[in-house]
């Protein structure tokens, strides 16, 4: 092509010179993402294990021999840390598993069997997107505590779940569509019943929805702050955001050092779900389930 | 449909006669599936807006069980509130700078994940974290970095770019608090407009592009005439969701500032934190958390009027 190739580019460049300018642009582009990406993620990491003392005297970009220390990870050993974890783990797998079952059921529901106003319905579904943890809360506080669900994980695993449910449900909802029905049909003529044949058939099959769909509620749970902060006010079953905010806000002595070994430690799940369970990610998002 | 199949009967059932109920078999099932949604919504949206305009119509204080009624005081008092103006014009401010700055980043980055062909695959996991990392972290690390004790942007921008002061958190002044908080928010939103985009982009065939290349259109046609259609209705919603959420922020402003300096980043939400907490004064609180509903409702409007979603159902795979 380049030899024929008039200036019909950008700025009147050739072909081949747009393909250059574009190559360079695009490594510039690269090389930014990258650094803003990984720099803060790099330097809570390289924080966490040197010297606590150091890191509020001077700058260090690597923990050499002299400052290198483990002992920041003494934190994850401290018993109001380690309940805060817990208590975030436990609310996490909550959240998820009711995402879940709620999703399934209420996606195969609304792609296979035939009831009235299921346009209305999808439009309320989608208001869940406007559940602003706020403006929620503030009244929630009051409902749960006359209900005896102030202060306890399932209050808020309740609460988690509703504002998992727009994207859950709207992503099996359009999964279940794609799986033939064919597939059922033959199953029913065995005898199965309707229980069997999603059971069996249309579960197996949503594999990759239901782990796009527990991956968006494990990140709800996971990065939840301001539903926790309201309606966990006690430190037995508070979660690991405010938890950690109060702590810091407590203790005379909690070096920065140990806060970044924590925060690391709350990071590495994120992280290895997004490396290794990308392409769910992505296709939840291309069904285009908002 | 399904209907036609039919259900076996084993022995041991109980006999309902579903020809002679008013509703079919299927139709009751059917509902029966979506039950457990709007049980959740109507515990966790239907019943707290419901209490909150309840509640807003008395004087309540947040420890005291005492309710008296008031009517609509608590609305006058909101209007007349000094906060209430000034913190909803800097939620605008947040609201806007925030959902532009994360849009003009957000899109340019999924461009480039989208046509990158080497470490694709790395590079996107390091996008995707920003986006999964918790927000308590993001502020936790914001707060090491623009720490005046050894904070490595707080050297960066005291000592070398000299933009604030050398002694003390960025954070903490009133000129830098608010760029700051959008800026360390966007580190973390930018992807949600990314990961929306991206999809969209991969939906792309690449045919339509080769097609193009045939004809002699050079990249900004390309891009005008194929790419931005295709993207452009998810990126509408995408903006309408951002600048909702952006407008209903309080963790991230909460954790970094708390409001501060003075009342520098107090947004509506953060107001309607403190007069739970601080004022005690949990009626007007729920006055304000009805006026931000109003806000949300405008935005839900908008939504469906970009966005309908009876559309998208009925387009089957």
């Amino acid at each position: 092509m380049s030899s024929e190739s008039k200036k019909r580019g950008i700025f009147g460049l050739s072909y081949d010179g747009e393909d250059r300018v574009f190559g360079a642009l695009k490594a510039v582009s690269t090389a930014i993402i990258v650094v803003i990406g990984v720099f803060p993620i790099y330097w809570m990491t390289q924080v966490s294990f040197t010297d606590y003392q150091t890191v509020i005297d001077t700058v260090t970009v690597v923990p050499t021999p002299g400052i290198f220390t483990l002992d920041n990870y003494v934190i994850l050993l401290d018993p109001a840390i380690v309940r805060y974890l817990f208590n975030t783990t436990v609310v996490a797998i909550g959240t998820i598993i009711t995402v879940v079952v709620v999703s399934l059921v209420a996606g195969y529901g609304l792609s296979r069997l035939s009831f009235p106003q299921k346009e209305n319905f999808a439009r309320v579904l989608l208001m869940g997107y406007l559940f602003s943890p706020i403006v929620i809360g503030v009244p929630l506080y009051q409902i749960w505590r006359s209900i005896g669900l102030l202060k306890t994980r399932i209050g808020l695993i309740l609460a988690l779940s509703a504002i998992s449910m727009p994207f859950a449900v709207w992503l099996m909802w359009k999964y279940i569509q794609t799986i033939p029905e064919a597939m059922e049909e033959s199953a029913w003529v065995d005898g199965a019943s309707r229980w069997r044949s999603f059971r069996d058939i249309v579960v197996p099959q949503c594999r990759p929805a239901i782990i796009a769909a527990a991956l968006f509620a494990f990140a709800i749970a996971w990065n939840d702050f301001t539903f926790a902060e309201i309606l966990l006010p006690t430190e037995e079953t508070t979660t690991f955001a405010p938890g950690i905010l109060r702590t810091i806000n407590q203790r005379q002595f909690l070096p920065d050092a140990q806060i970044m070994a924590v925060s690391l430690a709350m990071t590495l799940p994120p992280l290895l779900f997004a490396y290794f369970m990308q392409s769910y990610l992505l296709k939840g998002f291309q069904i285009r389930a908002l | 449909m399904a209907g036609e199949t039919q259900e076996p009967t084993g022995p041991g059932r109980v006999h309902i006669p579903w020809q002679q109920l008013p509703i079919s078999r299927e139709t009751l099932v059917g509902i029966g599936t979506v039950i457990p949604v709007l049980v959740l919504y109507f515990l966790i949206a239907l019943l707290p807006i419901a209490f909150a305009i309840y509640a807003s119509l008395h004087e309540v204080g947040t420890m005291n069980p005492e309710w008296t009624w008031i009517g609509i005081e608590n609305y006058y008092r909101v209007m007349e509130l000094s906060d209430f103006w000034s913190s909803l014009w800097r939620g605008i401010i947040y609201m806007v700078g925030s959902t532009l700055f994360q849009l003009a980043v957000g899109l340019w980055m999924a461009l480039v994940l989208n046509r990158i062909t080497r470490g694709q695959k790395l590079l996107t996991a390091v996008v995707f974290t920003a986006y999964l990392i918790p927000t308590i972290i993001v502020s936790l690390v914001a707060l090491r970095m623009l720490d005046p004790a050894g904070g490595v942007l707080q050297a960066l921008g005291g000592n070398v770019l000299g933009l604030w002061d050398v002694k003390a958190a960025p954070l903490g002044a009133r000129d830098w608090a608010m760029k700051l908080l959008i800026l360390i928010g966007s580190w973390k939103f930018a992807v949600f407009i990314t990961i929306f985009t991206l999809a969209q982009l991969r939906a792309i065939p690449s045919r339509f592009y080769e097609a193009a290349k045939v004809v002699g259109a050079n990249r900004y046609q390309m891009f005008r005439d194929i790419t931005l259609p295709r993207i452009m209705g998810v990126i509408l919603v995408a903006v309408l969701l951002r600048s909702i959420f952006m407008f209903n922020k309080f963790d991230i402003i909460w954790q970094l500032t708390q409001g501060g300096p003075g009342d520098a980043t107090t947004t509506l939400p953060i107001l309607a934190y403190r007069t739970v907490y601080n004022q005690f004064a949990y009626g007007l609180a729920n006055a304000l958390a009805v006026v931000m509903f109003l806000f949300l409702a405008v935005g839900a409007v908008l939504y469906f009027l970009a966005f309908n979603p009876s559309e998208e159902v009925e387009t089957t795979t």
